[in-house]
């Protein structure tokens, strides 16, 4: 408020009285008169008021002729009455020439404000002391509002809030600040900010570059690490702003630091975490690759050997059959069927694996059509004893190969088990309920016992010999592992004597292209 | 040449007897030379080093492959032969081998394989392989022309 040419002292009203000023003064004095947002009035040497302007009949609450020979202590609170504040000022204005003051006034009717006072001493051209210009302007509201956020800032105890000056020289210190970098405000300011910062950063200039940045764009914002008092540090997020006035001239920089340690913390462990996880999946892959070579090399390498076994006894037999007695051919044909038997029981094994191993892309399967295939593989197309009654058009959700595998098991196993019965048959329809479709395979065969009936379904688990029922033991199994990897189920009813409904479950699916209604 | 020779590269002895003991039992034989490994194969058919002579190691009518061969595989020699500039990357190529899993046959079909065929596990299924075999390649199959260049037909 220096700046405005009226509150001067150099202002004309410090040489009222000379001729050639005498028009300019009237109009000067009309203007001070009619200001109404500053109380602008005269006080003799005695600090008697001897004017007095709108602006002040409408801060003090007086008017002219109530106040006019007044001592203008009546402006002033009780307490700074007592302490003889007036005069002090008075005093201080005349040695300095002016004196400039913020505080309490009190109006006509006892009420408060928040007052800015100039007081100017006035000299006549010899430079005699003749008197005191008063200026006084109402603060209360800006006073309030600068306290609402000097309280809020100094309260806040989440972040630390402070102030620098250009060069990074804190100025201030909120509770917020004391708490989380451990500094007591009169230990800290006037120190520079670097200070936060560790070892390697000081060395690096990244003080410097967070000033210059935020000079250059306004604002400067990054995480990393800052310490405290005691040595110790925290993972901080900072927020650092430029301070600059209506010319644009930077008078500081505001710095508002928060403590993210824990939140670091969490995201560090998430990271390390999904990393661990990404491994696991990799070590994985990795194990499921190294199963799939061993199945590899388990169909090729293994079956090699039985493959010559079975080749040279059948040469054998052949070429020199004639020269064997039966007995000698009976051996070779045990060596034969072995082999077979263990070919049949490589191949299930390594179905086996490789239903509980590979992707099984869930899909719309016609069930008439897997039937269809798993008939063809198993070549039992023209066996009277199937009847199959399953509609065209049926879908349910699965994978078709190995959904086809688990029919080819259930028919070649209710074919086998029905092929002693006096009048063999395998009948295979379809049922619908609640949005799954069960799919069942009935045979008219022995029949399994109901303590038999939970084992049949595990690894090179048989019931029978191998002379009645000839079989890897594993074709169940596979069936129920595929039924679990598929989200279906399967199940046996069956009683001893009565034959065996083996049943399959998926949900039921649309054909493809409808998929949009589930 | 040789329309009829069959070049069988097989690196299990006991199969290439059993694979030349059933053909041999046909009544039109079926000349076969054996080879034990992939690079054996390539250095053959380029007739380069020890087969040379081509009077001596005759260019084969057909290759009989197997995939798991010492050095380079089955698939590598598959790969260079269908890549070569001459008409000698028509020769048709039938993988015979003990592997059934679905990648190898499309691996090998996508490599440019004519045929298939699963080694068979019992004797009976090998004769009958043999005499199809036989029938299908050397019967009712028209040979491409494998000498000169692959010109005009070039892909």
């Amino acid at each position: 408020m220096g700046n405005s040419p009226i509150l001067s002292s150099e202002t004309p009203a410090a040489q009222p009285f000379t001729d050639s000023t005498i028009h300019s003064h009237e109009v000067f004095r009309l203007l001070v008169d009619a200001v109404s947002d500053y109380a602008i009035f005269v006080l003799d040497l005695d600090g008697i008021i001897a004017s007095w302007n709108i602006g002040a009949e409408r801060l003090n609450g007086y008017k002219a002729e109530e106040v006019i020979g007044k001592h203008f202590s009546i402006f002033y609170t009780e307490p700074d009455i007592a302490s003889g504040k007036p005069a002090h000022e008075l005093r201080i204005a005349a040695e300095a020439g002016r004196l400039e003051d913020e505080g309490w006034r009190v109006r006509k009717d006892g009420t408060r404000f928040w007052a800015s006072v100039l007081i100017t001493s006035i000299r006549d051209h010899s430079g005699k002391l003749i008197g005191f210009g008063k200026i006084i302007r109402d603060l209360t509201e800006r006073r309030r509002t600068d306290q609402k956020y000097r309280l809020l800032v100094e309260q806040v105890m989440d972040y630390a809030i402070f102030y620098m000056d250009p060069t990074g020289v804190i100025q201030s210190w909120n509770l917020g600040a004391e708490r989380l970098k451990g500094y007591r405000a009169d230990e800290i300011i006037g120190k520079h900010f670097s200070r936060f910062y560790g070892h390697e950063d000081r060395e690096r200039g990244l003080p410097a570059h967070v000033l210059g940045t935020a000079a250059a764009t306004g604002h400067f914002e990054g995480e990393g690490w800052r310490y405290r008092k005691d040595g110790s540090r925290f993972w901080a997020s900072v927020v650092v702003t430029a301070l600059r006035d209506e010319e644009g001239n930077l008078y500081g920089f505001s710095k508002l630091t928060r403590d993210m340690s824990e939140r670091k913390a969490l995201l560090d462990a998430l990271r390390q975490h999904s990393e661990e996880l990404e491994l696991r999946v990799r070590e994985r892959e990795q194990s499921n690759a190294e199963l799939e070579a061993f199945s590899y090399s388990v169909s090729h390498d293994l079956r090699a050997p039985l493959r010559a076994i079975a080749g040279f006894a059948g040469a054998l037999s052949e070429d020199y059959g004639p020269k064997l007695d039966d007995t000698a051919r009976d051996f070779l044909n045990e060596i034969i069927s072995a082999t077979r038997r263990m070919n049949s029981q490589v191949q299930d094994l390594l179905d086996y694996g490789r239903v509980g191993r590979i992707n099984m892309p869930v899909e719309p399967v016609n069930v008439a059509d897997v039937l269809q295939e798993a008939v063809r593989q198993a070549d039992v197309g023209r066996d009277p004893a199937l009847i199959i009654d399953v509609p065209d058009g049926l879908y349910v959700a699965g994978y078709s190969q190995v959904l086809a595998q688990v029919f080819f098991n259930l028919i070649s196993n209710a074919l086998k088990f029905s092929s002693q019965s006096a009048r063999p048959e395998v009948r295979v329809w379809a049922e619908e309920h609640d949005g799954r479709v069960r799919v069942s395979i009935k045979d008219n065969g022995i029949g399994i016992a109901p303590e038999h009936q939970e084992r049949i379904w595990n690894v090179f688990e048989r019931l029978h010999d191998r002379a009645a029922y000839p079989g890897s033991g594993i074709g169940l199994a596979i069936v129920k592992r595929a039924m679990t990897r598929m989200n279906g189920s399967c199940g046996l009813e069956s009683a001893l004597g009565n034959g065996s409904t083996f049943w399959i479950e998926l949900r039921r699916a649309l054909p493809p292209g409808k998929e949009t209604r589930s | 040449m040789s329309d009829r020779l069959v070049l069988l590269v097989e690196d299990d002895p006991s199969d290439v007897r059993l694979i030349q003991r059933a053909f041999n039992k046909l009544q039109t034989s079926v000349p076969m030379t054996r080879l034990t490994n992939g690079d054996d194969a390539v250095a053959y058919l380029s007739g380069e080093g020890p087969y040379e002579n081509r009077v001596a190691h005759p260019l084969p009518g057909l290759l009989l492959l197997d995939i798991k061969l010492p050095r380079r595989s089955g698939f590598e020699v598959l790969d260079w032969l269908r890549k070569q500039k001459t008409a000698l990357r028509r020769l048709p190529v039938v993988m015979l081998t003990s592997s059934r899993h679905s990648a190898d046959v499309n691996r090998a079909y996508d490599l440019g394989a004519n045929s298939y065929l699963a080694k068979p596990e019992t004797p009976g299924e090998l004769d009958e392989l043999a005499s199809r075999f036989q029938s299908y390649w050397f019967s009712l199959n028209q040979p491409p022309e494998l000498h000169g260049n692959a010109g005009a037909t070039a892909r």
